[in-house]
């Protein structure tokens, strides 16, 4: 989430309302003015509350990286006392603005919370009367409909985390449909509860509709489900594709580490980079220990653990 | 219903001692077939037997032993046990090497991996329906009318024994399709369920979330599995486990209700979530709805119970099961939260014969 961005907008727009209507041109020279200071155009409760979610996001992520030297223990405490930093921040936002549903979404994400709990916790935000319906057309241009679709989308994962593989596809479908080009990248979750569900079709309709786009989440389900179909040639197949394809991906693979908690949803990564790689393999573990001996057949490939080897030695890994 | 190798010991020998008595005289076929069941147990040698028929017995012995008696022995008795249970399919294999029974058995115990089982199984899986085909052929033709069915349902149970083994390799190892397509297979020979195929299709049904095709099963039940209902633990826990995971939990509560009507005194059981190993032979032989069924549901059912990304290990639905027993059933909780720790859940009497 960008939140600046969205609070430029958001800025740009209700000055717009209370001004305007303002002509193309001179919208176009609001936005520069908003994005030169934004904290100046900030009048209102929910613009208010997104300036403090912004600033609590960007202290958040400030803080990560700088964990490298710590040992488990401090790493630990390190770790919850930003993330209660954050809900703090988050909780203050929503007392500014209740309506702030990207700060609520981020105070549960931010709460480690198991599946269940979390998932109730989301389908709770969702009921809550004052969501705003999602228009025709592509929801992710109205910047104030896109914390909803944000909230949809941590259903879809929740749903995948809890081991809800039709609700996290049919959740993650809304999400994609309300979207001209699915921003927050809701297919991925999709993809993946194909995978688990076994339904080869409804993979084979996604990869086609978004054929050209690939990610480490689509070669990793078509791999997952191939194994699971028992068509292990066409699965080893799949896995040297996601292995050719995919930067790091055989060491993110075999070598699985921590992914933090998405707050509030997926950091901005290169298609098919390592980063990404790391995030599909965490978001399709529980379908990856759902097929015990899935892994040991990974490793039974040679060349996949070479490459994962030779990827640790370039990028000063442990192997 | 379930296999049980020791009466399919018998119907064999009883089967082949029948054909031995036939064009003799009624009378003294009677008189002959009184002594049967002493003859057996005491002088098996006596009867007439092929090398197939002492292969089997040598079946029936191990499974004794692997099935019944080693989930309740010590390390040390662990490893006789085994031994003595592979020597037994060692002997089994190579008086009748179409033992399919014994090959199978030997193979599972020599082997932790259910991928290599679900490898073995399926590699051979054409030439052990041919083969219990053939004999079930043979058989027919030399048995009479009344004798056949007998016959025939003998001869092909070594073939449902290794697709239920097939089902239930593919349901552990997350080929769900495949888990499916072999219990289909299976009920479509053994039109009466006698592996109970419906439990391990009932459980793949619910992993692919595919709720239509569970009620169809609910309804194929009384042609199936007459005089039992469809609320055997298994059906109930695919179902309970579906509704839990269109997250109608309120419905998921009624089920889990209905559950501990069907078992009652049990709720123990579906707080500890107690794993056991499958039994090599064929699903073990337990009363229907005790304690002990449903331990081995609970068992087998762990495939959806420690689903999703649980701390505590138990899975979220198993979580959420367990939570919900002990709402609904505190002394139980109870009683379970002292024993906890003590002896980490054992066996407690359960499960044998």
């Amino acid at each position: 989430m960008n939140a600046w961005d969205e609070l430029v907008a958001r800025c740009a727009r209700r000055r717009n309302e209370k001004i305007g209507p303002l002509s193309d041109e001179a919208y176009a020279e609001l936005v520069l003015a908003v994005r030169q200071n934004p904290v100046d155009f900030v009048d209102a409760a929910p613009e208010q509350a997104l300036l403090l979610l912004a600033r609590a996001l960007d202290a958040y992520r400030a803080s990560l990286g700088h964990d490298d030297l710590l040992d488990d223990e401090a790493f630990e405490a390190e770790r919850s006392r930003r993330l209660a930093a954050l809900r703090a921040e988050c909780e203050r936002a929503a007392a500014v603005d209740p309506g702030c549903l990207d700060a609520r979404l981020t105070t549960l994400l931010a709460s480690e919370l198991d599946p269940d709990p979390l998932l109730d916790a989301l389908l709770e935000l969702e009921r809550d009367g004052s969501l705003r319906e999602l228009p025709e057309g592509d929801a992710w241009d109205d910047v104030l409909c896109r914390p909803r679709l944000r909230l949809r989308a941590a259903v879809a994962r929740a749903c995948l985390d809890g081991a809800r593989f039709r609700m996290a596809a049919s959740a993650a479908a809304s999400v994609v449909d309300a979207t001209l080009d699915d921003p927050l990248g809701a297919r991925h979750t999709h993809m993946l509860a194909c995978a688990r569900l076994e339904d080869e079709a409804a993979l084979g309709a996604l990869e086609a509709r978004w054929s050209g786009r690939e990610s480490a989440w689509s070669h990793l389900a078509r791999v997952l489900l191939l194994y699971k179909l028992g068509r292990l040639t066409a699965a080893r197949r799949a896995l040297r594709g996601y292995d050719q394809l995919v930067s790091g991906g055989a060491y993110a693979l075999l070598r699985p580490v921590m992914v933090e908690p998405y707050l509030p949803d997926r950091p901005d990564v290169p298609a098919c980079g390592f980063e990404e790689a790391m995030m599909a393999v965490r978001e399709a573990e529980p379908i990856i220990t759902d097929v015990p001996e899935f892994i040991a057949w990974c490793q039974g490939h040679d060349w996949l653990e070479a490459s994962a080897r030779a990827f640790a030695e370039k990028s000063d890994l442990d192997w | 219903m379930a296999h049980d190798s020791r009466r399919e010991d018998y119907l064999r020998m009883s089967l082949r001692f029948a054909l031995s008595l036939d064009g003799g005289d009624p009378a003294e076929a009677a008189r002959e077939f009184a002594s049967f069941g002493r003859r057996l147990a005491r002088d098996r040698d006596s009867l007439p037997q092929s090398d197939a028929d002492r292969a089997f017995h040598l079946v029936s012995l191990a499974t004794e032993l692997v099935d019944y008696r080693l989930p309740f022995a010590g390390d040390a008795l662990a490893e006789t046990l085994v031994a003595r249970g592979r020597s037994l399919l060692d002997e089994a294999l190579s008086l009748d090497p179409g033992c399919h029974d014994a090959a199978r058995m030997r193979f599972s115990l020599g082997t932790a991996s259910p991928e290599e089982r679900g490898r073995f199984l399926a590699e051979r899986a054409d030439a052990v329906r041919g083969a219990c085909e053939a004999e079930r052929d043979r058989l027919c033709e030399t048995l009479d009318e009344a004798r056949r069915p007998l016959g025939a349902n003998v001869a092909m149970r070594p073939w449902w024994r290794w697709l239920a083994d097939q089902a239930e390799c593919a349901l552990i190892c997350g080929r769900n399709h495949e888990a499916v397509d072999a219990a289909e297979r299976l009920l479509a020979s053994d039109q009466h369920d006698l592996s109970d195929a419906r439990f391990t299709l009932a459980y793949a049904l619910a992993k692919l979330e595919d709720e239509p095709a569970l009620e169809r099963l609910s309804a194929r039940y009384p042609a199936l599995a007459a005089p039992r209902a469809d609320d055997d633990a298994w059906i109930l826990l695919a179902r309970i486990a579906l509704a839990h995971k269109a997250y109608r939990l309120a419905d998921a509560r009624r089920l889990v209700e209905r559950l501990l009507a069907s078992y009652p005194g049990c709720a123990a059981v579906l707080i500890r979530q107690m794993e056991i190993a499958d039994g090599r032979f064929a699903r073990i032989r337990v009363p229907a709805y005790g304690e002990d069924e449903l331990i081995v549901a609970v068992s087998e059912g762990v495939v959806l119970l420690q689903e999703g990304m649980e701390r505590t290990g138990k899975g979220v639905f198993g979580a959420w099961l367990a939570r919900t027993v002990s709402e609904l059933d505190p002394e139980a909780a109870r009683a379970v939260a002292a024993t906890t720790g003590e002896k980490d859940g054992g066996a407690e009497g359960a499960i044998g014969r």
